[in-house]
């Protein structure tokens, strides 16, 4: 193949017929509300007064244990790996209805309680405040009660699970990590912000969605990126201008912010979605992350995944299309045909073919890619041809 | 769930999709007035199809006169001070920005003028210099431009030197 990639605009027939029936499903139906299977836990994501009223419900009921009996207990959702449960109509890995106990009722459970109690009473003091706080400042508040960032990292699930509500409502947020860039206007309370206007940088994904609207778009689909390298490229080649899309990238693992403000604009915007990762397991995971959520997070799963979303490469299938050369992938390690097995194993996975063919097509070359080894072809090759072609041909799972 | 986005279609089968005027009304009273003038003065012009432009423009005007007008007048015209204080002072503040963004609401500054109340006369009268200002400015521009067509006139022959010099005498007085 030549390193030179002429520059032309391709006519992304196939992304833009998914656009029109994602456009015409949402007219004629208005997008369903997911209805969740019986045996699952429903969670809500609430407002600040709504939060406050179920810390004000939990706390009166500890109450009232306390001067019943003098033991009082809290039950929350368990959130172990054997009560998750991958819900197949909706395409979402959620928490079962098994329920543990947190109790007071011994000297070795007072450390737990209080630590539990703390974080209680940050999230009431931010919802109060309106104000949001990350992990590490929740930490940071009681040094000597956490002891490590584990604990009060573990304390700020909870309270959100025994609420029955998203972490983002307790207005406890991760750290900034994700970029986006495009063709999309947003406010952020009285800011408006033009993605397009912002340098090569792109805007940084707020963990503070709450304060976040979509005010104007004229994209036809949504690009998520693995790597910032790849964000890079795209964003110098000032892609969306050619193709009115938006891009976004956690830059690597997918963040509870990334992911949450991918599943507002292209739930909002009706948009198709498309992720370009590696061509390994890890990469793979990135996308399955995006599509139906984590197991450590399933309880909020129906909040942060974007179901519908197709992995548009790099698949292993691709690295023989385009002829990448040899020298240009690297050999599996044991760990990476281990973690293609487990992939394999997934029931997501099994039901989709196209999917579990690549994965297995993977296992048998014992071959992986990243996606810079495109620029083999030369730094043009990913946005004048490899990503177009695919989006007008079709081609991704 | 009712759609937030408001949908206008694109003549090669694209779209543009903005928020609906109802969610603006949750909005700080200022922000819709933002917002109008920010998508005309911004975007308008990158959709490139004068039947969309239009039909945006149509919007953005129902935005005008059903959220963005209704909610300054509403405070404006109210008997809360601090609210009417506050109001104006978001209101100087775009004016600084942009005067043409605040200029739908001018009658209603101007009978502030005569409210009884220093710190609302004070700001109103500040906006209303501020329009005064700018009117004057684009005054200026228009006799600069046809002061520049008199030079070349005159310069080529095609203007009396009695013309010119009454049009100059013109723009000088303006000027100062």
């Amino acid at each position: 193949m030549s390193s030179k990639t002429e520059s032309k605009i391709w006519d992304l027939k196939a992304a833009k017929k998914l656009f029109q029936e994602y456009l015409k499903k949402s007219i004629e139906e208005k997008k369903k509300e997911v209805k969740l299977p019986e045996n699952t836990v429903k969670i809500n994501n609430l407002n600040k007064q709504q939060t406050l009223e179920r810390i004000y419900k939990l706390t009166d009921s500890l109450i009232d244990m306390i001067y019943e009996n003098g033991r009082p207990s809290i039950k929350l959702p368990s959130r172990s790996s054997t009560n998750i449960i991958w819900d197949e109509e909706n395409d979402l890995l959620l928490l079962g209805q098994q329920i543990m106990e947190k109790q007071f009722h011994s000297l070795g459970s007072v450390a737990d309680m209080t630590r539990l109690m703390k974080v209680l009473e940050k999230v009431n003091e931010l919802l109060i405040k309106d104000m949001h706080a990350t992990k590490r400042e929740i930490f940071y508040s009681s040094v000597q009660l956490f002891g490590d960032q584990k604990n009060s990292d573990k304390c700020i699930e909870d309270v959100a699970t025994m609420l029955y509500t998203t972490r983002n409502s307790t207005h406890i947020v991760a750290s900034a990590k994700g970029s986006c860039i495009g063709r999309l206007r947003i406010r952020d309370r009285n800011d408006i912000i033009d993605l397009e206007g912002l340098g090569s940088g792109g805007w940084t994904i707020s963990p503070m969605l709450d304060n976040i609207e979509i005010l104007e778009s004229d994209a036809e689909f949504i690009l998520v990126l693995e790597k910032d390298a790849a964000m890079i490229r795209l964003s110098e080649a000032r892609f969306w201008r050619k193709y009115p899309c938006i891009i976004l990238t956690a830059k690597g693992a997918a963040d509870i912010a990334t992911r949450m403000f991918l599943r507002r604009i292209s739930k909002e915007l009706q948009l198709p979605v498309f992720t370009l990762v590696d061509s390994d397991p890890y990469g793979h995971y990135i996308h399955s992350v995006y599509l139906r959520g984590s197991k450590r997070l399933s309880y909020e799963s129906p909040f942060l995944a974007t179901p519908d979303i197709k992995l548009l490469g790099v698949l292993t299938r691709d690295l023989e299309k385009y002829k990448i050369p040899n020298d240009c992938t690297i050999p599996m390690n044991q760990t990476d045909i281990k973690r293609t097995k487990e992939m394999l194993n997934e029931d997501f996975v099994k039901k989709n073919k196209a999917w579990e063919t690549d994965l297995k097509l993977a296992l048998k070359l014992k071959v992986k890619a990243e996606i810079q080894a495109l620029s083999t072809f030369g730094f043009e090759f990913l946005t004048d041809q490899y990503i177009p072609e695919k989006l007008s041909t079709g081609d991704w799972i | 769930m009712k759609n937030r986005l408001k949908i206008f279609y694109k003549k090669d089968g694209g779209i543009v999709q903005l928020i609906d005027k109802e969610k603006m009304k949750e909005w700080s009273i200022e922000l819709p007035l933002i917002f109008t003038e920010y998508i005309r003065y911004n975007q308008l012009n990158s959709y490139n199809d004068p039947k969309l432009k239009k039909e945006i423009e149509k919007y953005l005007d129902e935005v005008l006169t059903d959220v963005a007008i209704p909610g300054l007048i509403e405070v404006l015209d109210g008997d809360n001070v601090e609210e009417v204080n506050k109001a104006l002072v978001r209101i100087e503040e775009l004016a600084k920005k942009n005067i043409e963004m605040v200029k739908p609401i001018k009658p209603y500054v101007e009978k502030l003028v005569k409210k009884n109340n220093k710190e609302v006369q004070k700001l109103s009268n500040s906006i209303i210099n501020k329009f005064k200002k700018a009117e004057r400015k684009k005054e200026l521009a228009e006799k600069r431009k046809i002061m520049q067509e008199k030079e070349k006139l005159f310069l080529a022959g095609n203007l009396s030197g009695e013309e010119y010099a009454q049009a100059r005498k013109e723009y000088l007085v303006l000027k100062e």
